[in-house]
């Protein structure tokens, strides 16, 4: 089978969308870089305080009339973008493989998860309505409106560069809010399409703008008197470090989604026939590099039996994943993202092994590239047997295709290990049994929790939750929630004598 | 050769739907008698292909096995893309029923490795295997009559 198309051709020189113009940076300029072969396909600015601090200007000089269009109007706006979306979807997808490196089914079920949000997002004049009480007191009524804030700041990681913002963007725009959305620099292409679309779809300027940059424009985000609320998904540290509290010392609302270190729990009587792929997606798709990813499998029992077979079944299958460029449909795998990553992926392989884990699928060395790539940001899978829980590689996050097997005697003491971890963005459990299903999901201190599912991402109407070091705020991002987060509840207590 | 992932067993159903339809074109030509029944044939097969496209583009998301969902032998599903030359109208007619076959064997096959995995693609695949079966006996019908 052929190579699909590449739709980034030469060079792109990615701009600003402020105010509803392309705008240049009088900032540094940084390659954006193909992990699959190394090219360079854009060069995106690292944008100045002066230029957050104008996108924000835009967006709060739109606000007022954006604030006063009817919800069904936004509404009709957010439809012609999802239409737009649909139109683009492959050209969208690619671009994702082209500067992300994951494989063009990943891409393609990012897009489709992308305009999930969008869709949603459409039902605001249902989504936003208050709620009342008519005589509250002879005579006295009192109701609720949901009412947009201002100006919000969304700032994407660099594993999802097209999704991870839609979480966001559709709920806070369709609330009457308008945003600045910061990219990774990373990977900007995605968004820049996106803003293109926007564009066409007719948003009034000044209501989505996108700022290229890093430090400097989070800094400005979090900084910045008119900016109501942030939404951030990145790192650990960088959630809880710095977005968490600087958003509480400006006054800021705040979502913070940190990072993750998953266990995907196995029982003796699951289905391994099905158990297998699932844990395939789970730890080596999108190249590990996502929070909802397993770190590590818990098997449970000891029948040995089983125990041998489970481990030569994710062997036998992870040996055979095909490694290579994700616009080859055949691949399984793509690279991950840049070689400080692949660096720092090994780091924590290394570590493990000093630590007493046993390799038995080596993803350093023990791998082959489908077609004529360099190795730069390739790995294979890795697994490793005999991991404690208190290892390094079970207690941080190493974001890469790796799998530690743990074993335990017992489903209570899988439950204390997840829960003694100190993440808790997603856990699940492979069982045929339904009673150790229920008793897993009822007491698993987990954000998301997976049946029989290796990668438990929440639909757009659902929250993306999260718990602990894997999430700081209180709402979450997508759906209903989104709307509460996007939204002050004004009340109102009316008489007329 | 072995397809694993969606994406390219999706790209593999579209060639054989592609291959089939111009299958059944040369056989209108050659076989005027029964142009307007292959003709039709062919014209479902761009439907079936829509129907597949539709399903792949609306399920697909991370949270499927989209990359690790099937393995499909190609060879196994392989066929002669034009009838051939020289043939009896029965021997083209039963070339067509074996590629049907063919066609009708990747589509259940495909459905039962990842019914577990792909929400509605396997069902839609089964579809698919269902209308063919229909087109089976209209072919063998038309055998009969031959």
């Amino acid at each position: 089978m052929a190579i699909l198309e590449e739709p980034i051709k030469g060079i792109v020189e990615v701009k600003n969308y402020i105010d509803g113009e392309w705008a240049e940076s009088k900032g540094e300029i940084q390659d954006v870089v193909n992990p699959v072969n190394g090219k360079i396909i854009a060069k995106v600015p690292i944008s100045t305080k002066e230029e957050i601090d104008s996108a924000v200007e835009a967006a709060k000089a739109a606000f007022p009339d954006w604030r006063t269009t009817p919800p069904v109007a936004r509404a009709r706006c957010l439809f012609r973008l999802k239409e737009l979306l649909e139109a683009n979807f492959e050209e969208l997808s690619r671009v994702q493989t082209q500067e992300h490196g994951k494989t063009i089914d990943e891409s393609r079920g990012e897009t489709r998860r992308g305009i999930e949000n969008v869709e949603v997002a459409c039902g605001i004049p249902t989504l936003m309505q208050g709620y009342n009480s008519e005589d509250i007191a002879s005579g006295i009524d009192e109701y609720l409106i949901p009412t947009p804030l201002g100006v919000f700041g969304i700032i994407g990681p660099f594993n999802f560069p097209f999704m991870i913002p839609l979480w966001s963007a559709p709920y806070a725009v369709a609330t009457g809010n308008c945003i600045v959305i910061k990219p990774s620099s990373e990977v900007p292409l995605s968004q820049m399409k996106i803003a293109e679309l926007v564009d066409e779809a007719g948003f009034p300027p000044g209501v989505w703008n996108v700022v290229n940059g890093g430090r400097t424009v989070v800094n400005g985000m979090l900084d910045h008197p008119d900016i109501e609320g942030i939404t951030f998904v990145g790192s650990t540290p960088t959630a809880r470090n710095v977005i968490y509290p600087r958003c509480g010392a400006t006054g800021k609302r705040v979502i913070a989604q940190g990072g993750a270190s998953n266990f995907m729990v196995i029982m003796p009587d699951c289905n391994l026939r099905a158990t297998i792929p699932a844990l395939m997606t789970s730890f080596f798709g999108n190249a590990g590099q996502r929070c909802l990813a397993g770190q590590n499998v818990i098997v449970v029992g000891d029948d040995d039996r089983f125990y041998k077979e489970f481990v030569n079944g994710v062997v036998d299958t992870a040996k055979k994943i095909i490694i290579g460029n994700g616009l080859e449909e055949e691949v399984q795998m793509g690279p991950v993202r840049d070689a400080e990553k692949k660096k720092k992926i090994l780091a924590y392989i290394n570590s493990g092994i000093k630590e007493g884990a046993k390799i038995i699928l080596d993803g350093r060395s023990d791998f082959k590239i489908k077609g004529n790539y360099p190795d730069t940001c390739f790995l294979g899978p890795t697994i490793m047997e005999t991991v404690e829980p208190e290892m390094k590689i079970v207690t941080e996050e190493i974001f890469g295709p790796t799998m530690g097997i743990i074993r335990v005697k017992t489903l209570d003491e899988a439950i204390k290990t997840c829960d003694d971890n100190p993440f808790h963005n997603a856990d699940a459990i492979f069982t045929s049994n339904g009673r150790t299903a229920r008793e897993f999901k009822y007491r698993v201190k987990s954000g998301n929790v997976g049946i029989n599912v290796g990668i438990v991402a929440p639909m757009a109407f659902f929250p993306f939750s999260g718990m602990r070091d894997s999430f700081f705020g209180i709402l979450h991002t997508q759906g209903k929630e989104a709307i509460r987060f996007f939204t002050e509840s004004k009340v109102v207590i009316e008489r007329w004598p | 050769m072995q397809l694993n992932t969606s994406a390219s067993v999706i790209s593999f159903a579209k060639q054989l739907e592609g291959d089939s339809a111009g299958f059944y074109e040369k056989m209108a030509e050659r076989y005027p008698k029964a142009a307007e029944l292959f003709l039709t044939f062919s014209k479902e097969n761009k439907n079936y292909e829509t129907m597949v496209q539709r399903a792949y583009y609306g399920v697909i998301t991370d949270a499927i096995e989209g990359c690790f969902a099937f393995t499909v032998e190609t060879d196994k599903y392989t066929f002669e893309k034009e009838p051939a030359k020289k043939l009896r109208d029965a021997d083209a007619l039963n070339q067509a029923i074996d590629m049907e076959q063919k066609l009708i064997s990747f589509y259940t096959d495909a459905a039962e490795q990842s019914k577990a995995f792909m929400a509605d693609v396997p069902r839609t695949f089964l579809i698919v295997a269902r209308k063919r079966r229909n087109r089976e006996d209209k072919l063998r019908a038309l055998l009969k009559e031959t």
